[in-house]
């Protein structure tokens, strides 16, 4: 009697501690797992940050340098002047915020109509899924064609009007959710107080949505900055974008010097960083429509 | 029906007045096009030869499906890419979209930092990892060295294989924080009191990871692979940058081949069929996806 009365407590404290090593153990594992993905998926832009900082010495020495010694913007300096990466930066700029502009203003009423009157119904949104999935190969070889014949290629408004249109789909699918989301009373006082229907729109809707719009336009932006095809095919010396200045830096094989293909990197991923941040909540719902997909 | 006092109201041309730009644009730009791209296809138009063309009806289908073994070959090469991209992306999402869930504190900032891959250009993701595997100056074989894994400088576009792994490799970096992302949220949609129960019956760690997260994870799962499956068919611009379909044309899939035929040889008849031949590949993508959505909401209501 006496000897199981003292061996239950005995077995229980081992169960406590094992429970406790264990919990222990995989709390430590679960960081330790994290900590690893960080790297991996982080390692590349350290690398590329520090590789575009690195002066020629560091650039050639071995054991290889890490983290430069004395850090240095020449690479981005001889990008801007020497491969004209002030140009193409800029040409980046202007047509993913033409076209940001454009895709948000044509989309926003059609989302409307699709949230408020279920215009089109099923077909039309499943249009828009459709042409969301479509590959851009398909579009741009008779786009190009056309293009040449319009004079359209290499202008910024061939580019944009390709984009604002490409993007259509993917900007109507997100509003229609952030319309859906959207209080109906608050439209319908104004209509009761004799506003028309495009007035609502854009005195009442718009500023409450003003948000969700931001997140569009956002995503927008993104994607219209990382599409590549369109942009090999349809720019030319003036209207290059910096993926497409990207591509300058792939001939002669891997080794060729690194400075400027760095740092041309960084510019190009930089939207992306400031983006990832401002649209965490919304990345799944972003990047599932296919909002940065170029 | 919510807001059918305002149904009432409308007057009849203005939904259509509202959907109007975006259709008519899309007429224009997209819609049009692919018309035009279509019969193009059933011609044998080619920019290198001169402006005339002829109607050959459906020969160059036929030629693309049956004789054009480059074509072939790149269907088969996509495959291979995508096969265990898919794979791994999969596998790897879930274990971080685990490990996740199961921090905390510092979630939203670790999960915002794991994202940004997503986020990149193909064309960024694989010229950052070109320079990384680059012979001499490269990052991984440099760390290689220091470690002392690797005691040569390795070329890791040598040969195919090796290419195709750097593919592979280039490509789970950049999407796989995407099925992260969409299986974390699925995670966090699996009610806590489900593992409740789990644990009061008596299940460990592993067996309410089989019989609870799995059987209910299973949908965002399907979703998330074929979000993937249908973009990776298309997968352009790292295959340009990182090895432009070498060597040998080993990693040359089917949108790149397209594209060299298109805008290298300028046979604009034909790729127009190898483009039409890629959006019904697609398309049939889209359809078992569309299937497998409708299949959660019906589940779901």
């Amino acid at each position: 009697m006496s000897t199981v009365a003292t061996a239950t407590p005995l077995v229980t404290v081992r169960r406590v501690n094992r429970h406790r090593v264990q919990r222990r153990l995989a709390g430590l594992l679960t960081y330790l797992g994290l900590a690893l993905a960080l790297a991996f998926f982080l390692g590349p832009f350290f690398w590329i940050v520090t590789t575009s900082l690195k002066g020629n010495e560091d650039f050639f020495a071995y054991p290889p340098v890490w983290i430069p010694s004395e850090p240095s913007l020449t690479h981005y300096g001889r990008l801007f002047t020497h491969s004209s990466g002030a140009r193409y930066f800029t040409n980046s700029l202007v047509i993913s915020s033409l076209s940001m502009f454009a895709a948000l203003v044509v989309s926003l009423p059609t989302a409307y109509s699709i949230a408020r009157w279920r215009f089109g119904g099923g077909f039309l949104s499943t249009l828009l899924l459709v042409l969301r999935m479509l590959p851009a190969i398909a579009l741009i070889i008779p786009v190009y064609l056309m293009y040449k014949l319009l004079g359209l290629t290499n202008t910024y408004l061939g580019l944009v009007a390709l984009y604002t249109v490409v993007y259509i789909p993917f900007a109507v699918w997100l509003l229609i959710g952030f319309l859906r989301d959207f209080p109906v009373e608050i439209e319908e006082a104004a209509l009761i107080d004799g506003c028309s229907r495009l007035r609502a729109l854009v005195r009442v809707v718009i500023p409450i949505i003003a948000p969700g719009l931001a997140v569009v336009a956002l995503f927008a932006f993104i994607a219209t900055w990382n599409e590549f095809l369109f942009a090999i095919v349809l720019t030319g010396i003036e209207t290059k974008t910096m993926m497409v200045l990207v591509t300058s830096f792939t001939t002669g094989g891997t080794d060729q010097f690194y400075g400027e293909a760095s740092a041309s990197v960084v510019l190009g991923v930089l939207p992306a960083f400031a983006v990832a941040f401002f649209l965490q909540r919304y990345l799944v719902k972003g990047l599932a429509l296919g909002g940065t997909k170029g | 029906m919510r807001g059918s006092a305002l149904a009432l109201k409308r007057k009849q041309w203005e939904p259509l007045a509202f959907a109007s730009p975006s259709l008519f644009l899309i007429t224009l730009i997209i819609v049009f096009p692919l018309g035009y791209s279509f019969y193009l296809s059933l011609l044998n138009f080619d920019l290198a030869v001169g402006p005339d063309a002829e109607f050959v009806g459906l020969r160059n289908y036929t030629e693309a499906l049956l004789r054009d073994e480059r074509f072939l070959g790149s269907i088969w090469n996509t495959a291979v890419i995508i096969v265990p991209s898919l794979a791994l992306e999969l596998l790897l999402g879930l274990l971080i979209a685990l490990l996740l869930s199961r921090v905390i504190h510092g979630r939203p900032i670790v999960t915002a930092l794991l994202a940004i891959p997503a986020m990149v250009s193909p064309v960024m993701a694989a010229m950052a990892w070109r320079m990384m595997f680059g012979v001499k100056f490269g990052a991984i074989n440099n760390l290689g060295r220091q470690l002392g894994i690797i005691d040569v400088y390795f070329d890791w576009f040598a040969t195919p294989f090796l290419s195709i792994v750097a593919v592979v490799l280039v490509e789970i970096w950049h999407n796989t924080p995407f099925m992260m992302l969409v299986l974390l949220a699925g995670l966090q949609s699996i009610p806590q009191e489900l593992y409740q129960a789990a644990k009061a019956d008596g299940a460990n760690a592993w067996q309410s990871f089989w019989f609870v997260t799995l059987p209910l994870l299973k949908f965002t799962m399907a979703v998330g692979v074929m979000i993937r499956m249908i973009d990776l068919t298309k997968i352009f611009g790292l295959i340009f940058i990182l090895t432009f379909g070498g060597p040998g044309g080993s990693t040359e899939t089917v949108a790149f081949n397209t594209y060299l035929v298109g805008f290298k040889d300028f046979r604009m008849s034909y790729a127009a069929a190898l483009s039409y031949v890629i959006v019904l590949g697609v398309l049939a993508l889209t359809l078992v996806f569309m299937w497998i959505s409708r299949h959660r909401e019906a589940r779901a209501a």
